[in-house]
């Protein structure tokens, strides 16, 4: 409900920007959770860098605002042949990079050419389809190997945003990895064309984007965009601190805010507390393999032991508990709501007491059989989700104990098999079911997400939905997997969360996109 | 022995200390579950990628020779190059460290400046009430944990009152002094209350000293005495104990840095255990180790010139 | 207390004991505190870990005198609870330094010599290492817990206890009755823990009562951290840390366990104090 009634405030007051005049200029002071380490279009591999790519750099094509198409970006014109082996853009006229100088063709080969180089680019697989990228004026063809329903997502993403190639030529360093560090240690405007440019960076401390006056789009008022003159970073890791700096009116927008302290900022009247909606889910994997890794048998090998745990998991109070009521129970076991083709399978386990002990029964699960929770370390929504799964469990017989580790810790033993359920979260990255999909499901990209679960038929449907370019048969697809992996239950299915951000009420037009991306553009700062 | 000789052989006897240290963190990050190339290419990356990422980070190479490399190119005054923030280790370490430094002197300050006085006031009302109070008082300091104490005052002097500013640190002198104050308060609260504890005794014992007695019985003026002697001992006593807790005190800005979010030494530490940053994590704890012999060596040197009872040895 | 009082006549350790009210004070407190930590259950009024989602963040009442917390249990039980894990923290975080430390001090500071010279380079090593880079490390090699965490603080803090040992010793060693000893031709073995031990193990155990404390506090910090007791386990740094978002909405859910750690650092520091004053050597 919540949800729903903010997702009508943020249309609300987007529907009604064209009658007002923009105000312009200004700096808005930004508090963030962590900080940028590099922002370049490939090498953004955690969330504080990708999230800013669209910052400072644009794409060839856009996601449009509901998610679900794309529209035009750099290029203005854009089509797939019939065989679906072929895309053809145009790239648009007279676009500057920041420092004044032309974008051409060249420039959009080298960047696709870079962010598919599986040597560079940790994303370059999501490009695997492009045999050759190529330029005749401002005539773009890529040519694919095999047909990609995915691949105009992909021009719509982080990693495939255009860089300068002069700029990258000209930069000091032996390796594109020290040239891109070399050019974003230099705050300069020359690399990208997005609506700002980094102009300072403290590494760990604060970082400044300043407005790309070069910048080719023009708002709903039909004035150049971005609004602002600036945006001033600051990095403040502490939740508590974050919170106590935007109500000193130090900072004027606050991200991550604990859902423990929504209901206490939305009272607040000098504060519009943003709920926007996300593609993150909250889930924990399960080992399903035969034997731990100590080589002792898994209780939790057996399908109807992990389904039900999840019919033991009162969603409802763990969502009352951690997200203090923001949020809802995963609807699909594969992705969120807001992604395509998410299947509407809700109730999905809803918290079902006799069923799950009768599943257990059924499996012959032992009494008092012990169960290693792993959480991280220090997070209080770990702890607190560990202390209700115990009590939630205890009636089935199972004894959870908890393991609290740091993140690489954890990182290593999702990798190795060494655990019984870990907690995890994921945010699209793409806006496309198949990237979230391959992670959680399909054995090859990770062992379905560490928890070794393998399945010939949901493979073999995601080999073919990958080529397959109708996109009603596709969701078919989609659908069967979301099922298959339902009732497998590799996973604890849990929650969506949406992304908390405060903002003093002298803000407007700043959006948080469901994958996370901080968008600027359309910003504004009334002092 | 000259202080000059004594200086010097204290620094050769550094080595093997340096040496030690750098074993143990070379053994230690090694030991640690996870490894930088995980950390780094994120857990969604191939077995592939990481094996690619760790050989280019050259972990592949035997233990041996990674640990030959880390000693001989930290002899040459090269640290590596930190795998979290892409550039030297040096550079981010003369980043970081003045503001760490920053932080801990003036912490120093204020503890000497809150506690000094006070510790004189209880030590001569010994046993009295204002003894009582202070002490009492002090040792709540003491007891309390510094990422609540920060926070208490972050809540209520800066985000409620506005006297003080709850982010950032500042670009002239003055404003360092004005946006460190409070966590360098936080880190006083402690200091003092050990500085206070120390300095009252130490006065104490002067006191009760027969040649203070005999001072007084004298007749001299207790201004006097308390200038000449007690001054000078309580001053010694209090050098030491600094010297000897400047590791606990650095260590205490790990916590303090990351709740005041000020970007120092130790909340970069912090940040590079968890990303198993292992170039960063060796050379943070050899700059520290190095500051941190620095002034023991400078706490023994003050000591033997304030006290000629002490001989170097 | 007063020179006089000391020469005029000779009472009993215990008499005097009882003349110093700090000394008092801080037996009841950790007389009360230890008797909290062995019998929590007969003390505490609810269990420390029913889950009420019905009753969260309540504040205090005649119910819930300290109020309930994120889940809806009972926080003065949580706060009595957390005795028995800050009480063992406190003594178990410190014994095993205390011990090797004055084992090692005492024999360091006896023979001296090649020794002595490698037991400088060690605590200097041990001394100019970021200490809670140690301890984080050694937690996340050996995993979290409290076990884990005692073994951690103990590779480190035993260096404390025999650097001050060790100086103790050698000051002793230049009294009378160490050279009477050697005189006398007793065991090195015999002289080193029938005189010079007990005779200088007093700033020890001073510097112990501080340490408690001082322990505590340092496994509150690695509670915070998620490194010390692990939950459902109620300890003082897990209870502050879960309440640190709520200083200004739920305040009682970090004051209550930070006054419980104040309480019982007075309550050591105050022991300390007094049994410095109690055993000074005088004249």
């Amino acid at each position: 409900m919540q949800l729903k009634s903010v997702l009508g405030l943020v249309l609300a007051t987007t529907l009604a920007v064209p009658a007002l005049a923009q105000e312009r200029g200004g700096t808005l002071n930004f508090a963030r959770y962590d900080g940028s380490r590099l922002i370049d279009p490939i090498y953004a591999d955690r969330n504080p860098d990708i999230w800013m790519v669209g910052s400072l750099f644009d794409t060839l094509l856009r996601g449009s605002a509901d998610g679900n198409s794309v529209e035009p970006g750099l290029a203005e014109a854009f089509s797939v042949s019939e065989d679906g082996k072929t895309v053809s853009l145009t790239l648009r006229e007279g676009v500057l990079f920041a420092d004044g100088a032309p974008m051409t063709g060249d420039d959009i080969v080298f960047s696709l050419d870079r962010a598919r180089n599986p040597d560079l680019s940790p994303w370059a697989g999501l490009l695997g389809s492009i045999d050759t990228v190529s330029a005749d004026g401002n005539a773009i063809t890529i040519a694919l190997k095999d047909p990609d329903p995915t691949i105009l997502s992909m021009l719509a993403t982080f990693n495939t945003a255009i860089v300068s190639k002069a700029a990258f030529e000209t930069a000091a360093g032996e390796t594109d990895q020290d040239k891109s560090a070399a050019i974003f240690a230099s705050t300069s405007a020359g690399v990208g064309s997005g609506p700002f440019y980094l102009c300072g960076f403290e590494q760990g401390s604060s970082m400044d984007f300043c407005a790309n006056e070069n910048y080719w789009r023009n708002g709903a008022d039909g004035k150049p965009l971005p609004y602002l003159e600036a945006v001033h970073f600051e990095i403040i890791p502490d939740d508590a601190t974050r919170i106590l700096s935007l109500q000193a009116g130090e900072v004027d927008a606050a991200e991550f805010i604990p859902f423990s302290r929504v209901a206490e900022l939305e009272a607040d009247s000098n504060i519009n507390m943003q709920l926007y909606p996300s593609t993150r889910i909250i889930y924990s994997p399960i080992n399903t393999r035969d034997t731990r890794a100590d080589g002792s048998p898994n209780p939790l090998a057996d399908a109807r032991v992990r389904q039900a745990l999840n019919y033991a998991t009162n969603k409802d109070a763990l969502i009352g508990v951690v997200l203090h009521g923001a949020g809802q129970p995963m609807s699909s076991p594969l992705m969120a709501k807001a992604t395509q083709f998410s299947t509407d399978l809700s109730p999905l386990y809803a918290f079902d007491m006799e069923k799950a002990k009768a599943l257990v029964t059924e499996a012959g699960l032992e009494q008092g059989t012990e169960v290693t929770l792993t959480t991280l370390a220090g997070s209080a929504d770990d702890s607190t989700i560990f202390a209700a799964l115990q009590q939630m469990w205890a009636p089935l017989g199972i004894e959870l104990v908890v393991e609290q580790v740091d993140g690489a810790t954890r990182g290593a033993k999702n990798r190795s098999g060494e655990f019984d359920i870990h907690t995890y979260g994921w945010v699209n990255d793409v806006n496309d079911p198949s990237q979230v999909v391959g992670w959680l499901g399909y054995t090859p990209t990770a062992k379905a997400v560490g928890t070794g679960w393998e399945n010939a038929e949901f493979n073999t449907l995601f080999e073919e939905a990958a080529n397959e370019m109708d996109p009603e048969a596709r969701k078919v697809k989609f659908a069967k997997m979301q099922e298959l992996y339902a009732n497998a239950a590799p996973l604890l299915f849990m929650y969506e969360t949406p992304f908390a951000v405060a903002l003093r009420t002298a803000v407007e037009g700043y959006v948080q996109t469901p994958l996370g991306n901080n968008i600027f553009d359309e910003a504004t700062v009334s002092r | 022995m000259s202080s000059l000789n004594y200086i010097f052989k204290r620094l050769l006897m550094m080595v093997p200390t340096f040496f030690l240290v750098m074993v143990i963190i070379f053994l230690l990050v090694r030991m640690l579950p996870g490894d930088p190339a995980i950390a780094m290419a994120g857990d969604r990356a191939s077995d592939a990628d990481i094996q690619a990422i760790r050989e280019r980070l050259g972990l592949t190479e035997p233990m041996l020779v990674q640990f030959w490399l880390f000693l001989s190119n930290t002899v040459q005054g090269d640290l590596g190059r930190s795998i979290l923030m892409r550039t030297d280790v040096m550079d981010v370490i003369v980043d970081r460290l003045p503001v760490t430094v920053f932080l801990t002197v003036y912490s120093v300050i204020l503890s000497l400046l809150i506690a000094g006085p006070l510790a004189f006031v209880a030590a001569l009302n010994r046993g009295r009430w204002p003894d009582a109070v202070i002490r009492t008082i002090f040792q709540i300091g003491l007891s309390m944990p510094v990422f609540y104490i920060g926070l208490v005052l972050l809540t209520f002097l800066a985000a409620q009152l506005r006297l003080f500013p709850v982010g950032g640190y500042g670009d002239t002198f003055s404003e360092k002094l004005y946006h460190l104050f409070l966590p360098s308060v936080t880190v006083a609260l402690y200091t003092s209350a050990i500085i206070m504890r120390n300095l009252r005794s130490a006065i104490i014992e002067v006191l009760d000293a027969e040649y203070v007695q005999f001072a007084r019985a004298k007749g001299l003026p207790s201004r006097l005495i308390l200038g000449r002697h007690v001054l000078r001992n309580a001053l010694i006593s209090t050098v030491t104990l600094l010297g000897l807790s400047i590791g606990n005190l650095m260590s205490g800005t790990l916590v303090t840095e990351t709740v005041f979010a000020v970007p120092g030494m130790g909340r970069l530490m912090l940040e590079a255990i968890f990303a198993r940053d292992y170039p960063l994590i060796q050379g943070l704890t050899l700059t520290f180790a190095v500051l941190v012999s620095f002034v023991f060596l400078m706490t023994d040197v003050f000591q033997s010139r304030l006290d000629p009872r002490m001989r170097l040895q | 207390m007063s020179d006089m009082t000391f020469t005029n006549s000779q009472p009993s350790f215990f008499r005097m004991a009882l003349r110093k009210p700090g000394l008092v004070a801080g037996l009841l407190i950790i007389g009360f505190s230890i008797l909290l930590a062995v019998f929590p259950g007969a003390f505490a009024p609810y269990d420390p870990n029913t889950i009420d989602y019905n009753a969260i963040r309540q504040p205090p009442s005649w119910a819930h005198p300290f109020g309930t917390d994120l889940l809806g249990r009972d926080s003065l039980s949580r706060v009595i609870w957390a005795y028995q894990v800050n009480m063992q923290m406190a003594v178990f975080g410190t014994v095993f330094a205390l011990v090797t430390g004055v084992i090692i001090g005492a024999l360091v500071g006896y023979y001296r010599g090649i020794a002595d010279l490698i037991f400088g380079r060690i605590v200097d090593a041990v001394i100019t290492f970021p200490f809670l880079v140690l301890v984080i490390a050694m937690v996340a090699v050996l995993g979290p817990g409290l076990v884990n965490m005692y073994i951690a603080i103990s590779v480190v803090y035993w260096v404390y206890y025999a650097r001050l040992m060790r100086a103790e010793v050698i000051a002793q060693m230049g009294n009378d009755y160490a050279a009477a000893g050697v005189v006398m031709g007793y065991s090195d073995r015999r002289i080193i823990f029938r005189h010079l031990l007990p005779n200088a193990i007093t700033p020890v155990i001073v510097y112990w009562m501080t340490d408690m404390a001082l322990v505590i506090l340092l496994g509150s910090s690695l509670g915070y951290l998620g490194l010390g007791a692990q939950p459902p386990q109620a300890e003082w740094g897990v209870l502050i840390a879960e309440g640190r978002n709520f200083i200004s909405t739920a305040w009682w859910l970090s004051l209550m366990p930070g006054l419980a750690i104040v309480l019982t650092g007075l309550g050591f520091s105050l022991l300390g104090d007094g049994l410095a004053d109690l055993l000074r050597p005088r004249g």
